[in-house]
């Protein structure tokens, strides 16, 4: 523990250089105007700005990228609160009370109940982070390449799973990211697959391109769908920021709780945060003296969910930063960051560059800091971000996508990628295809394969050896269990309820 | 009658499932391997394998769906899109790799610009040229000169460049 301390401080050390501190800087606003305008959410943000972060040194990149990542988080309640627009997806739940509260007078209690359940939640994700990631890449160090292949399929499969929508569509997108990653030299014998001749394939399509056209270009595209341009924008005064004695002695709990349960589900794969929102909101309701406030402005249903998205970004780094394994698109765009910069996360990362990793660390605490001091006065000049024309705003993030996926490789055929994933983002959202999954499996895929067949070898061909080991078979069987446990529990609601048709008819009613 | 998104999504299984054939016979010139030593084919045919299997089912699932016809709300949804907007920005995105080599970067950026910004407020082309005019200049100053980007450069870039320094 006296040696966490220790490394905390010098992490602190780190980070509190002045161009640490301005990247730090630099990424809550930016982040907080992601997180403000709707449609561009953190990962379109992290994605147009991966190019921006050659010129950094990796703690640097990494630092922007936490920045950016809270910031979002903070500047989707926002609007949440005052306009009922969620920034980002994980702001949804937000609306629901948060506005509210606003449309009573509220605003600015339920903004200041936000970000300081934020803050909380923020401070207790990164300690989890920080003793979890610690703690299980001592463990991974052991992992051979079976338990990453199980791990990667597991991360996979639970993905699948928590996307929402439909599992068929969700693994078709996994498959198709995985094809991509196929594609480019052979790392193993050195031959040529699926480069029809042209010479720039041979190095892979690159995850930048993809993930940019899927997420800048697309977005930009769903957003040009809508007609209206201009957004009428409610002002704050600072005055009516402070929640009352009752608010805050409601809110507190919530918060921890939301914290808490945030940074559990940031551990699992999938959009952590959208779910740990949820997952907050119908806990809280549950836990309620007054559930029927729920919907009417009931502050628990701020501070909970504002919490436990927070706390789902500190979970979501621990399998990066401990495994080496992105579980949510957004840490795909770190890892690429990171390897942009020649690094591999996992389990060696935290030994060998443990100045990066406690930098990181305490460059989170101070970017949470920034963002309680800059959100709360500063509200209504973010949220007058809003009035900026889309017909401007779109042109300028197509253009920086344009430039800044050049300006990775100077290479032309990166550009035709991003118009080419552009489009198809834009078309598969448009009959409900979640990209997530695509871009996970395009990053994890290569690791896959890199495992799969070293596994084998390994194991003298016996895929019994590959799946039969004490922590592989544990992986795969929980996997199995998230398939077959809905279905039976499906199965089970079924039979009861047409054995049972009135008590069904009476439950609907309730 | 059939709605526009059943359509859509029609057409998107039949794409699906004709990459995945490409993709599964592609797999079929590399070398598989044995399951001892697998070689480069190996994953991409079990890849292609699931993912064939996948596309089959989806494009079984949206075919045999039975339409409900055309609701009136879809229609308006529909009608409402932008869509001279989304292929234009689409347009302009593929255009660009193909003019950069040749016009180099400020025209390439200042044509797409405009074109992009008329495309989404066709009422102020004076304006949209000016405003795409700075956005070209200020992005390759930014790239250029802050973040030392080597971006296609030509007679005008060379002066900005020298103007800037």
């Amino acid at each position: 523990m006296a040696e966490i301390g220790q490394s905390l401080l010098s992490g602190f050390a780190s980070a509190l250089k002045p161009i640490y501190l301005y990247y730090a800087l630099l990424g809550t606003i930016l982040g907080t105007i992601t997180g403000v305008l709707p449609g561009l959410g953190p990962l379109g943000a992290m994605a147009i700005l991966l190019s921006f972060t050659l010129t950094m040194d990796a703690t640097g990149a990494m630092i922007l990228f936490a920045g950016i990542y809270y910031g979002a988080m903070y500047g989707g309640s926002t609007t949440s609160i005052l306009l009922n627009i969620p920034g980002e997806a994980a702001s949804v739940v937000t609306c629901i009370d948060g506005y509210k509260m606003a449309q009573k007078g509220r605003a600015g209690a339920a903004l200041t109940v936000s970000a300081v359940g934020s803050f909380i939640a923020g401070t207790i994700s990164i300690l989890g982070l920080t003793v979890v990631a610690l703690f299980l890449a001592d463990i991974a160090l052991r992992f051979g390449p079976p338990e990453f292949l199980a791990i990667g399929v597991c991360g996979l499969i639970l993905l699948v799973r928590l996307t929402g929508g439909s599992i068929l569509q969700a693994f078709i997108m996994i498959f198709l990211g995985m094809a991509l990653a196929t594609v480019g030299v052979d790392f193993l014998t050195g031959i040529e697959r699926f480069t029809y001749g042209v010479r720039e394939l041979g190095q892979g399509i690159d995850f930048l391109p993809v993930a940019m056209g899927i997420f800048g270009i697309a977005e930009v595209l769903t957003t040009v769908e809508q007609k209206e341009f201009l957004q009428r924008v409610q002002k704050v005064k600072l005055s009516e920021l402070l929640p009352t004695r009752r608010e805050w002695k409601r809110s507190f709990p919530p918060m921890f709780r939301g914290s808490f349960l945030g940074f559990l589900i940031g551990l699992v794969p999938g959009p952590s945060p959208v779910i740990a929102t949820f997952a907050s909101y119908i806990s809280e309701k549950r836990l309620s003296k007054n559930p029927e406030e729920f919907g009417q402005g009931a502050i628990e249903g701020v501070a909970g969910p504002e919490a436990a998205n927070n706390a789902a970004v500190g979970g979501a780094y621990v399998p990066l930063f401990a495994l080496g394994i992105p579980f949510t698109p957004a840490m795909a765009v770190v890892l690429g960051a990171l390897m942009l910069h020649g690094l591999t996360p996992g389990p060696n990362l935290i030994k060998m560059k443990p100045d990066l990793f406690w930098a990181v660390i305490a460059s989170m605490y101070i970017g949470n800091f920034m963002l309680v001091i800059l959100n709360l006065p500063l509200v209504n000049v973010f949220v007058s971000i809003l009035k900026v024309p889309k017909n401007i705003l779109l042109p300028v993030i197509v253009l920086i996508c344009l430039i800044g996926v050049y300006s990775v490789n100077a290479s032309l055929l990166d550009l035709l990628v991003l118009a080419v994933f552009g489009f198809i983002g834009y078309a598969l959202r448009g009959v409900g295809f979640h990209p997530a999954p695509l871009i996970l499996a395009m990053v994890i895929g290569p690791m896959l394969e890199t495992s799969l067949r070293q596994s084998l070898n390994i194991a003298g061909g016996n895929l019994g050896g590959v799946i039969f080991r004490p922590i592989c078979l544990t992986l795969y069987i929980i996997a199995s269990l998230t398939f077959v446990i809905p279905t039976v529990l499906k199965f089970i609601r079924k039979s009861h309820h047409s054995k049972h048709p009135k008590l069904n008819e009476r439950t609907t009613d309730v | 009658m059939e709605g526009k998104s059943q359509q859509k999504e029609k057409i998107t299984a039949i794409v699906l499932c004709g990459f995945s054939l490409f993709y599964f016979f592609s797999c079929w010139h590399l070398k598989l391997g044995t399951i001892k030593y697998p070689g480069p084919g190996f994953i991409p045919v079990v890849i292609g394998s699931l993912l064939l299997l996948c596309t089959t089912f989806y494009l079984m699932r949206v075919f045999g769906t039975k339409f409900s016809g055309r609701k009136t709300g879809d229609i308006a949804a529909e009608e409402g899109k932008n869509y001279q907007g989304i292929y234009g920005i689409l347009a302009c995105t593929t255009a660009y790799p193909f003019i950069l080599e040749m016009l180099k970067f400020l025209l390439s950026t200042l044509m797409v610009a405009f074109f992009m910004l008329v495309l989404l407020k066709p009422q102020r082309p004076v304006f949209s040229f000016f405003l795409a005019l700075g956005m070209a200049v200020a992005s390759f100053l930014i790239f250029s000169r802050l973040l030392g980007v080597a971006l296609p450069s030509g007679f005008l870039e060379e002066l900005l460049f020298r103007i800037g320094r």
